[in-house]
């Protein structure tokens, strides 16, 4: 199967983003995403708050952990009972909330439709906070009522932006704005009535924390990423007609309530789980997606899994630096990822 | 009968479409033209009476199978995102991809949509964005996607509403290629009077959601009949070269 | 034309009311005397630990707390009936409690510290209430800040609330048997070798104490030093990494008193720690250990205890 359909097309290519997608351009971006994510892990794994011996760390992740190739229990300790894990969870944080943005993207037909700016994520908080309060004790109990606080936001959001003409990106702009301040309120709300020495620790992991180490969590949350990512890909060609415009897409065939109930609701368990796991991460689900549009195409077989990798790379990134920077002090993740995410937001919307 | 809420917006109109004929629904604004167009492929419910598609009911079928007999051409929706010409047309062969989930584009699917490119004239704009081009020609893209759904049946909503008279007129010239040599029915929806008469084999007249009339472009397009319609004096004459009905208005 | 008239007509009555405020200024300003400058013969001055100079009149009956370690410290020198107000974390001595609310030490309200008249609004530094300070300021209520952050601090404040309160000579006394005791303490760990401790504030996320936070200068005291004592800030959020690389002797996990039974777990890097692995894990009343006030004494022998047990056989 070729790619080019004639040759009078070439001469009116200009850039990348003219190539029309296809099953091997999408493995080929895909498995080089996936090796400079490799890379980029094992990079990370060698930076931290204590210095870790160059050599003997990467003899000890190429063995997986299967020998410790000379460090010191408690290097060993380091690297793989609390860096690793860490960096794993960063990866599955980045990559479900770079998925769930770019399918509510094409979705809502919104550029700037993301998951924090639409109030997903703050409903996912107060979920997450409920269960802390309520039900403190269960670990189960986080991601659970994060999907469900996710769930809630996602249907208050789509019932307050539609309109007579549908939703508009002004109108669904407008109703996340509404829907994020109310929910800030509401937890601004909880947190005062706790105490104050819950109340700094509550606010750091509000803006993004991912020194959490939950042994359970975390596998929960890769499952999570992987499995939501791979279902939002396999709606990707419905969404990229669903993208174009809700009543073409069901003029050409499309299941337009099936393919949006299904959308939101995997949307709504990959933020969940990622609010649950590690607060509010903003701007990923913004800016990964964008970029990746911008140099492969908006075609979302193909955006769809690279921006889940973009998105595990870009907090990865960002994490390292927030636990590096003022080490052994550490920065909440989220003010890194707005940090470095809103001016390449501005200048993304700039350039186009 | 299809209804908007509490508002009545087509009552009592029967038609069939036959393969191979170009059917066009003329009338004022408000008649309800474009509401029964979205009725006929199921996007709007009807309260009463049934469409059918084959002698079935048009719910008995799923929306791929829909897809795959009718198609609509409507003005175009905003586009958000850029997409290439090429891509924005492969999006007709949705609803034949037999694995729809991870559905990629089939050789067969290519040809299809490179002969659809050729027949409206799109081949040497495929590889741009469809922002880049202009009225007309994402029209036509329009229509090049429609075509590519390979439908039996073709609904039309003010086609040529944005196009220059050439362009009207050869995109209707494919839609009445594909109805002889294809026996596709067509079905448009426009306010162009004259276009229907020189493309339409039959012509319905709408008005507050009624049929007036409906027939044969000589038969229907009398000066009573639109005076009546249209509240505006006309002179109805005979085409000198395609000898169709030529509608002219009178404003005095 | 219309609108012209109406505008004049509307800008009538206030030029009146205009005048007459004005002349009920002139009025007020030519019959107080002027104060800023001329301090009245019978106030004192007190400078607090900002620097400035707080003027009180001769006898403080109506006083305001808004820090924990302040109230204890006014009910220690025997003040408890010039006590008026106290922030809602005010909770030691028990008969503090009686005493009225005015609000929480994050954001008191000035409403009701203005409806209680106090003569001096006693703050610590510690509290970060700057604006509210200055908020206090402007509406004439005169503003003590303290600022204790080591145990000469302590005593600094007890001697300085006790001079406001017109009860020096309680003060003293209570200075001195502290100071007594620390001494005995001192003696007690003359040369005993200095226990590495990390002081857990909470374990998700981990915080710990910082070079600024008065639990260091106790821990110093207490015969220990903390594997913390030079990351800047307070309460710093620490890397678990870090935590994991400090490897303390002791860890004290702050617990109990208000904070209830949070913190009662190790946090997960520090698990494999000798600390834990010694059994060395102390719970303490945290309330002993970050308040600025005499328990802090209590405070720092229930510490020395538990680091150095052999010298207290």
């Amino acid at each position: 199967m070729t790619g080019t359909l004639s040759t009078s097309s070439q001469s009116t290519r200009i850039g990348a983003t003219k190539y029309r997608a296809t099953l091997r351009r999408t493995l080929i971006a895909c498995v080089a995403l996936t090796f400079v994510l490799l890379v980029a892990i094992v990079a990370t794994a060698l930076i931290g708050s204590e210095r870790l011996p160059r050599t003997a760390t990467l003899c000890a992740l190429a063995s997986l952990g299967r020998s410790a190739c000379g460090l010191t229990s408690d290097q060993f300790d380091i690297l793989f009972q609390i860096r690793l894990p860490r960096i794993l969870l960063a990866a599955a944080v980045g990559g479900s909330l770079a998925t769930a943005g770019a399918s509510y993207q094409a979705l809502l037909r919104n550029p700037l439709a993301e998951p924090y700016l639409l109030g997903i994520s703050n409903g996912a908080a107060v979920g997450t906070m409920t269960a802390l309060v309520f039900f403190g004790a269960n670990e189960w109990s986080r991601p659970l009522l994060a999907f469900a606080g996710a769930l809630v936001a996602t249907f208050a959001v789509y019932r307050l932006a539609r309109g007579r003409a549908g939703a508009t990106p002004e109108r669904l702009i407008l109703a996340g704005v509404i829907v994020t301040t109310f929910l800030s309120s509401v937890i601004v709300f909880v947190t005062t009535m706790m105490d104050v020495t819950r109340i700094r620790s509550f606010t750091f992991w509000l803006l993004g924390d991912l020194s959490s180490t939950s042994e359970a969590l975390l596998p929960l949350s890769i499952v999570i990423a992987v499995a939501g990512t791979v279902l939002l890909t396999a709606n990707a060609r419905s969404l990229n007609l669903l993208m174009l415009g809700e009543r073409d897409a069901f003029d050409l065939g499309v299941e337009v309530g099936r393919v949006r109930i299904t959308v939101f609701l995997v949307a709504s368990l990959l933020v969940g789980s990622s609010v649950a796991a590690s607060g509010s991460v903003g701007y990923v689900g913004l800016v990964v997606p964008h970029l990746v549009r911008l140099s492969l195409g908006s075609d979302n077989r193909l955006s769809i899994p690279a921006a889940a990798i973009g998105g595990a790379l870009f907090v990865i990134v960002a994490d390292s630096v927030a636990r590096t920077l003022i080490a052994p002090r550490e920065l909440p993740v989220g003010a890194i990822t707005a940090l470095i995410g809103a001016p390449l937001f501005i200048y993304l919307l700039r350039r186009n | 009968m299809i209804k908007y809420g509490d508002l009545l917006a087509v009552d009592g109109v029967s038609l069939a479409l036959n393969p191979g004929d170009v059917t066009a629904i003329i009338g004022p604004n408000g008649a309800g033209k474009s509401t029964l167009l979205r009725a006929l492929n199921g996007y709007l419910h009807t309260s009463a009476g049934t469409v059918t598609l084959d002698d079935q009911p048009v719910e008995r079928f799923s929306r791929r199978t829909i897809g795959r007999h009718i198609a609509i051409v409507a003005q175009e929706a905003e586009l958000r995102f850029p997409v290439t010409v090429i891509e924005f047309v492969l999006g007709g062969r949705y609803a034949w991809a037999t694995n729809a989930a991870w559905g990629w584009e089939t050789q067969n699917d290519l040809q299809v949509v490179e002969a659809v490119l050729a027949e409206t004239e799109l081949t040497r704009l495929s590889g741009r964005l469809m922002n880049e081009l202009s009225g007309g020609e994402r029209q036509r893209a329009v229509l090049a996607r429609a075509l590519a759904t390979e439908a039996q049946v073709l609904l039309l909503d003010e086609p040529t509403a944005n196009l220059d008279l050439s362009h009207q007129s050869s995109l209707l010239s494919v839609v009445r290629g594909r109805c002889d040599n294809q026996k596709v029915a067509a079905l448009f929806v426009t306010h162009d009077i004259n276009l229907a008469a020189q493309f339409a084999d039959v012509v319905l007249l709408m008005k507050d959601g009624r049929t007036v009339e409906s027939g044969r472009p000589t038969d229907v397009l009398r000066p009573e009949v639109l005076e009546q319609v249209f509240g505006v004096r006309v002179l109805v004459d005979a085409h000198p070269i395609s000898g169709a009905p030529r509608v002219t208005p009178v404003h005095t | 034309m219309f609108f012209a008239r109406r505008y004049q007509r509307r800008h009538q009555p206030s030029r009146t009311l205009f005048f007459c405020a004005f002349a009920l200024c002139l009025f007020s300003a030519c019959g107080a005397p002027k104060n800023s400058n001329t301090p009245a013969p019978s106030r004192r001055q007190i400078t607090d630990d900002s620097g400035k100079q707080v003027s009180l009149p001769p006898q403080v009956n109506r006083v305001v707390s808004l820090a924990p370690n302040l109230t204890e410290i006014v009910f220690a020198v025997g003040g408890s009936n010039q006590l008026v107000g106290r922030t809602s974390y005010c909770d030691f001595p028990a008969e503090a409690k009686a005493v009225a609310e005015v609000g929480d030490t994050l954001h008191p309200s000035l409403e009701r510290i203005i409806a209680l008249k106090p003569q001096v609004v006693l703050v610590s530094t510690a509290s970060q209430l700057e604006g509210f300070t200055r908020q206090l300021q402007e509406h004439d209520i005169a503003v003590f800040v303290t600022d204790p952050h080591d145990l000469d601090g302590v005593f600094r404040s007890i001697d300085q609330i006790g001079d406001i309160l017109g009860a020096a000579e309680k003060a003293k006394q209570l200075t001195d048997a502290l100071k007594r005791r620390v001494m005995i303490l001192a003696q007690k760990l003359h040369v005993a070798p200095p226990v590495r401790v990390f002081y857990q504030l909470s374990a998700e996320p981990l915080y710990t104490a910082g070079k600024d936070s008065f639990v260091n200068d106790l821990i110093m005291f207490a015969g220990g030093i903390s594997v913390t004592a030079d990351v800047p800030g307070a309460w710093p959020k620490y890397s678990a990494e870090a935590a994991l690389a400090t490897k303390p002797e002791a860890i004290i996990l702050p617990t109990g008193g208000s904070m209830g039974d949070s913190n009662m777990e190790v946090a997960e890097p520090l698990k494999r720690s000798p600390a834990v692995l010694n059994g060395r894990v102390y719970k303490i009343n945290g309330d002993l250990l970050v308040r600025p006030g005499p328990r802090a004494i209590d405070g720092l022998e229930e510490l020395a205890r538990v680091l150095h047990p052999e010298r207290f056989k």
